[in-house]
């Protein structure tokens, strides 16, 4: 039987097995279509609520809605960014796709209060300058959103 | 709701695991669910034959299953941590995570 490693030894594997650790949690994440799908729905929407009835921007919304809810379920646990892994749930934050839903919530309250000022203000197309704004807030604040969660998951301990 | 703390490993140095590019492997996998063979390739930027090999070793220990299965008409090679090679590397961990904190105990001593 082979002895046992010296400290060091034992030191630089736990060190290997660190790195190898944050590798896969750098794979946390949603796809980028995620994101780039939502912000161009979102600017969808406004472009309808600039230039069709209130009906057609109902309906629209609920089925921009359903269709999120039936795509969102499979992407937003940020364990299947690419087809070449899935990261272990115990590896990922729980709470991950709370944060991602809270986040849209959040700018759907953005969206009404920018359009709401817009409207004060009289910029035409207030939903639509609101919905393109905040398009581009999901393009950014998303891959942000998902880059503090990977940061939270390197700092903490293996569950 | 309570929830429990797992148990702490027992501490079991396992030589089929420590050799160093078999510990990446495992290392790796313990992380994820399945990882396809060619993420392990890249991230331990070995060539197709020497990976093969080390998961070969690791599947004939039953630390490791490989699975292939077809999408887009492609065959992938997906391998994932068993139940017997996830406690062996707990196991593992926790040997080395002891050999360190016996030789940090002695230095404090001194």
């Amino acid at each position: 039987m082979a002895d046992h490693p010296d400290p060091v030894e034992a030191g630089r594997a736990l060190d290997d097995i660190d790195l190898r650790r944050r590798q896969i949690v750098a794979e946390i994440d949603v796809p980028a279509w995620y994101w780039w799908g939502l912000a161009l729905g979102w600017v969808g929407l406004g472009l309808l609520s600039a230039f069709t009835n209130a009906w057609v921007v109902l309906v629209a919304t609920v089925g921009f809605g359903a269709a999120h809810s039936a795509i969102a379920t499979r992407v937003i646990d940020g364990r299947h960014r690419s087809r070449q892994l899935s990261v272990r749930a115990e590896v990922v934050n729980p709470h991950v796709s709370a944060l991602v839903i809270g986040f849209l919530v959040v700018l759907i309250g953005v969206t009404i209060g920018i359009a709401l000022v817009a409207d004060g203000l009289g910029a035409p197309q207030p939903g639509l300058i609101a919905s393109v704004l905040v398009g581009i807030a999901v393009l950014i604040g998303g891959p942000r959103l998902m880059a503090f969660v990977r940061h939270r998951a390197e700092r903490s301990e293996p569950r | 709701m309570t929830s429990e703390a797992a148990p702490a490993p027992e501490a079991r140095f396992d030589e089929l695991i420590h050799p160093s590019t078999r510990l990446s492997i495992v290392a790796l996998l313990a992380s994820a669910d399945w990882i396809d063979f060619a993420f392990v390739r890249d991230r331990l930027e070995l060539s197709d034959s020497a990976l093969s090999k080390q998961f070969a070793t690791l599947e004939d220990a039953g630390y490791i299953a490989i699975e292939r299965p077809v999408s887009n008409r492609r065959r992938r090679v997906r391998v994932r941590l068993t139940e017997s090679g996830r406690a062996a590397f707990e196991g593992h961990v926790a040997a080395l995570r002891a050999v360190v904190a016996s030789a940090e105990t002695a230095n404090v001593k001194l």
